[in-house]
């Protein structure tokens, strides 16, 4: 439960608009039981030929439920798109800080997507947890009290049975939810990877006849999904049903005390009917209880974790001159993982073209994850300009390299918002200029909404080549001096990985250019090759 | 996008018939536990007319009502399992069908979508589609059958009680329809947009490490406050018109009690009106509203697999079944010959035709390489024979017999294929190459990985060959991945051996390796391959360039 308290604590900003939530709802429920409870009091008192002022108190309750009701709707939901917005800016902006960077260097798709399901785990928090919790503590109490004048034995009857609704089964549906969440997951990951395996082999699938035995194995895997929801709700019907159980005896409770006066009976009796209802909502809230801490424990992991690479106190002002320098790096990525670079040394002049080949595996990423402080290397220094890295700022750095690679996003928006992440001040002069020399200008140009052309999910409405040739454009739109491109043209055929080249060589003149590839189609002008083995760099003939 | 969201609807509305017949028994459990609750009322108000009336107490009134508690409980444990049961047959159902209809489409999918966006959709919006089954469908079968049946018993007990009732009950879907035309209309036409302000956070995420890469953190974190905020004034006001249906629900209950309460409370007053009818009349209207209260919170899951619906129609429809002639017989040791007669295909109209009258003739046994720029017609040339696409004119012949008369299951048993990037499935290096053949002896899996030199890089593996690989697996090398590739094809022994630019994402050592165990593998098939790369071109045999869908330059091939 910690760290849905930490979560908590990162809304106290939002504090009066979600406490006013809570007190309109709690408002609202002391309405509706007074409703019921008159209701119910008013036919009794007619029959004891009680004088009491009740048909008026009912004709305000109506109304003032109504009318709470609505506006608890409201104010509770305004505070918690509030709260939500926040929780999200925040983990965006702790998870940039800390291991974002280096997820452009490995897919992560399934990391993502399960943090992004986190997140909207966390999305029900205030609405569907805290409010009913709130409402039911406060019916608890005051239930019990009103019970405990009709008796003082239905009145502990009637607290111990709602707080085992309230508290109890809750709790026990949370830690069940807890537990049976992993297997969950588990088993809905193994759908999703036997789907995810079909559909990306559908070629596969297809050359080898394999459809039926794929389907067959999605099949299992569903039914084995399918077979722990199946427990899981099985455990949370019974935990409903204990709940209308327990509210069935509060009842229960209340009757059995033949002696107390009739009409404080009937009230009390109509009262623990109408308490009953907004606790029937528990045991379900539980389960979100539960999955919502598991999913804020994997959220503040992330968004919290130590930054691999601490910002310097004074960071150094990286100068305008920008000589890129490998010094003696010693590097690898975990201490139990094997060196890739052993006393790399290496340099880009300021201005030069080169391309820095190797084998797979050769750690020619890595090189460019040094550069951009992704990484630190354990022994040796990185200097820009003549400044060591580890002096300056992140996004110092960053802001004078831009970097393309085969993971490079291509956001769903429009062409326009895709280019600007590389210079957000560009003029529409600057972004024509950009799209031309990365030739694609009139590619642009004969779209009917140009600009303004939404690129789609991860660029799906654009083919790999026209993704890559906008990716470059961005590069070329930001006043980086340094282009580092990683495998810019990988997934691309021949013919347009040579029409990319040569529309680069004109295109970053007067820029360092840092190629990185596993071999050269020859359209590129280099001013130097190096290749990388054995975890250090050897200069060969451009 | 209108007619999208017509299409998504009316998909919605078939698979809401279908879900139907499931939903019945939760429904029936769910009238049931309606009687039960009716029943308690009847006790309870017997009991409490009792207290007020000072008479006897009825205790056997008091047995049926702690009775009756527990068949409800009972009864709602019955009708929550049903509504899983419901959920997970609709959801079951729906998968299979969404799977069928991608498998059938095959892989020219590829060529318009993403494998992620379509297993998202076969497997997450499907999910999503269980709030329909398991909780919409019953509660808006409940939502007029629960009412109208407590309303009859209160009628039998007073016509006034009914009357009252009744109108109250009618006040929520008038009060809605007046309420809700404006909601509805606004929820409708924000949806969209809200969707899209959602899913620019989930994109934004995606692609975080661009941006921070970009030295652009700070600035997107700013720019999502700001749709967040935007997003929230938007449904704010959707929202303000839609609670006021809601509310409805909450007068139409507190005009009931009220007036209900102030009736009785007349006539009691002296028109000899019953304390047992009066209380009785009351504690009905829980149970009277109750359906109705399920059914507005159900609401949400529609609105969710309406959601889900919409990225679910897009899947491409079932293809009718081509009708298939006789399939033809091959005798391996003969192998195949391919011939094209004139083909002409085309993918996209705009873009012109990918294949353009090609004809071209290998005998069995040979090997053929098609070069030519992207977008010649190379890869088309691949698809045609492995049956993906069908050509628009012209014959593909195969050992003289036309391909549109092969049977899928006889066409895929002659050919195998080698793509530019192997999909490697989840689990042992092993599975995946018993998956060109899963009825192969573990011996023969054994001698296609020591011929495909698998064997050489598994060694150095922490496993061996049953190392696990693909998803959330060891990774291996493109180099190694096309290995178990041609381990996969050597262990087919398919006598028509396709490769579509098996080598372009290798580095030159690894490329020679790789072809020199594709020659190996070519050894008595007849072989043809797709490349651009020049090590690729030294692969021997006949030669045909293609260009615009044309063969420009034939060597042997005429």
């Amino acid at each position: 439960m910690r760290p849905l308290f930490r979560v908590l604590y990162l809304w106290r900003h939002r504090a009066p608009g979600l406490l006013a939530g809570i007190a309109v709802a709690l408002a609202s429920v002391a309405a509706g039981l007074a409703l019921m409870a008159l209701s119910g009091t008013i036919v009794a008192a007619v029959l004891v030929g009680a004088a009491i002022a009740a048909p008026l108190w009912l004709r305000i309750a109506g109304p003032a439920r109504i009318v709470l009701r609505y506006v608890e709707r409201l104010v509770s939901h305004g505070a918690t798109f509030r709260a939500i917005a926040d929780l999200r800016v925040w983990f965006f902006r702790g998870f940039s800080a800390r291991a974002a960077g280096g997820l452009g260097f490995r897919p992560a798709g399934d990391l993502l997507s399960r943090l992004i399901a986190d997140i909207e785990a966390l999305d029900g928090l205030y609405l569907r947890i805290i409010l009913p919790l709130a409402a039911a503590l406060f019916v608890v109490p005051a239930a019990a009290l009103l019970a405990a004048r009709v008796s003082v034995w239905s009145g502990a009857a009637v607290f111990l049975l709602f707080a085992a609704v309230a508290v109890l089964l809750p709790l026990l549906v949370a830690r069940d939810a807890g537990r049976t969440g992993v297997g969950l997951a588990e088993a809905a990951g193994g759908l999703r990877i036997a789907a995810l395996d079909t559909l990306t082999g559908l070629r596969e699938v297809r050359a080898f006849g394999a459809e039926a035995r794929m389907q067959a194995e999605i099949a299992r895997r569903e039914s084995a999904l399918i077979g722990r929801q199946r427990e899981a709700a099985i455990h949370v019907a019974w935990a409903n049903a204990a709940a209308l159980l327990c509210g069935q005896f509060a009842l229960l409770a209340v009757l059995a005390a033949t002696s107390a006066p009739p009409v404080l009976m009937v009230a009390c009796a109509f009262l623990v009917i109408a308490a009953f209802e907004p606790m029937a909502l528990l045991p379900r809230a539980g389960v979100s209880a539960g999955n919502a801490a598991a999913a804020a424990a994997r959220v503040l992991e992330v968004a919290e974790a130590t930054p691999p690479m601490p910002e310097p106190l004074r960071p150094i002002r990286v100068p305008a001159s920008f000589t890129l320098r490998f010094e003696d790096v010693q590097f690898r990525w975990a201490a139990d993982a094997p060196k890739v670079f052993d006393g790399l040394s290496l340099d880009i002049p300021q201005g030069a073209h080169v391309a820095l080949l190797g084998p797979s595996g050769a750690g020619k990423s890595t090189l460019a994850a040094l550069a951009l402080k992704v990484a630190a290397p354990q022994a040796g220094r990185v200097t820009l300009g003549g400044v060591d890295l580890s002096a300056t700022a992140a996004n110092d750095v960053r802001r004078r390299i831009a970097w393309l690679s085969q993971t490079t996003h291509i956001f769903d928006d429009s062409i326009r918002n895709n280019l600007l992440l590389g210079r957000p001040d560009a003029t529409d002069a600057d972004l024509w200029r950009a799209l031309d020399r990365a030739a694609i200008g009139d590619w642009v140009g004969a779209l009917p909404e140009q600009l303004e052309t939404w690129l789609g999910e991860g660029g799906a409405r654009v083919s790999g080549g026209q993704g890559r040739r906008i990716a470059l454009a961005r590069a070329l739109l930001s006043e980086a001096p340094i282009l580092i491109l990683d495998e810019p043209c990988a997934g691309l055929d021949a013919e347009t990985e040579r029409a990319f080249f040569t529309t680069l060589n004109s295109a970053a003149i007067g820029r360092s250019v840092l190629l990185i590839a596993h071999r050269l189609t020859g359209a590129e002008k280099l001013d130097r090759i190096w290749r990388l083995s054995n975890g250090t760099a050897i200069a060969a003939a451009a | 996008m209108q007619d999208t969201k017509k299409a998504a609807r009316a998909w919605a509305r078939q698979q809401t018939r279908q879900g139907w017949r499931d939903a019945m028994p939760v429904a029936g459990l769910g009238l049931l536990g309606t009687i039960a609750a009716v029943t308690q009322a009847f006790c309870l108000a017997a009991w409490l007319a009792a207290a007020l009336t000072h008479t006897a107490f009825p205790w056997a009134a008091l047995g049926a009502f702690a009775a009756l508690a527990t068949v409800r409980a009972a009864l709602q444990v019955a009708a929550d399992r049903r509504a899983f049961t419901a959920g997970a047959t609709g959801r079951a159902r729906l998968r299979a069908d969404i799977m069928a209809r991608l498998l059938a489409a095959g892989p020219s999918l590829l060529r318009t979508r993403h494998s992620a966006e379509l297993a998202s959709a076969a497997v997450d919006q499907v999910e999503a589609m269980d709030g329909l089954y398991a909780r919409w469908i019953p509660a808006s079968m409940l939502a007029i059958a629960g009412p109208l049946l407590v309303a009859i018993v209160a009628g039998i007990a007073d016509r006034w009680a009914a009357a009252i009732l009744l109108l109250a009950g009618l006040l929520v879907p008038f009060g809605q329809a007046i309420a809700g035309i404006g909601a509805a209309a606004a929820s409708r036409g924000q949806f969209l947009a809200l969707a899209r302000l959602q899913a620019r956070f989930l994109d934004r995420v995606r692609g975080i490490a661009t941006i921070v890469l970009a030295g652009r953190a700070e600035d997107e974190a700013l720019s999502l406050a700001r749709a967040a905020d935007e997003l929230r004034r938007r449904t704010m006001r959707v929202l303000r018109v839609a609670f006021l249906s809601s509310a409805m629900l909450d007068c139409a209950m507190a005009a009931a009690l009220i007036g209900l309460a102030l009736h009785y409370r007349h006539a009691l007053l002296g028109h000899g009106g019953s304390p047992f009818t009066a209380l009785f009349a009351l504690l009905l209207v829980p149970e009277f509203f109750a359906p109705l209260r399920a059914f507005a919170a159900a609401y949400q899951d529609r609105l969710h697999a309406t959601g889900a619906a919409e990225a679910l129609v897009d899947v491409p429809a079932m293809p009718t079944a081509p009708a298939t002639k006789a399939a033809i017989r091959t005798v391996e040791a003969h192998g195949v010959s391919v011939a094209f007669q004139g083909v002409k295909l085309t993918w996209d109209a705009s873009r012109g035709p990918a294949l353009d009258g090609l004809s071209f003739v290998v005998p069995a046994g040979e090997v053929l390489v098609l070069a030519g720029p992207s977008g010649a017609g190379k890869s088309t040339v691949i698809e045609l024979l492995l049956g993906f696409v069908r050509p628009d004119e012209g014959r593909i012949l195969l050992n003289g017999a036309d391909i549109a008369d092969i049977v899928p299951q006889a066409l895929s048993q002659l050919t195998a294929w080698i793509g530019q990037k192997p999909t490697l499935f989840a689990g042992t290096i092993l599975d995946n190459i018993r998956f060109a053949r899963p009825g192969a002896t573990a011996a023969e899996v054994q001698e296609a990985a020591r011929q495909a030199r698998v064997t050489d890089f598994a060694t150095l593996l922490p496993a061996g060959l049953l190392t696990q690989i693909g998803e959330g697996g060891h990774g291996l090398s493109g180099g190694q991945a096309q290995r178990v590739a041609i381990a996969r094809a050597f262990l087919k022994n398919a006598p028509l051996l396709l490769l579509d630019e098996p080598t372009s994402h290798l580095d030159p050592a690894t490329e020679a390796e790789v072809l020199a165990s594709l020659r190996r593998l070519a050894v008595g098939r007849t072989v043809i391959m797709a490349a651009h790369s020049a090590a690729a071109h030294a692969f021997g045999g006949r030669r045909l360039d293609l260009r615009n869908g044309k063969a420009i330059l034939a060597r042997g091939v005429a």
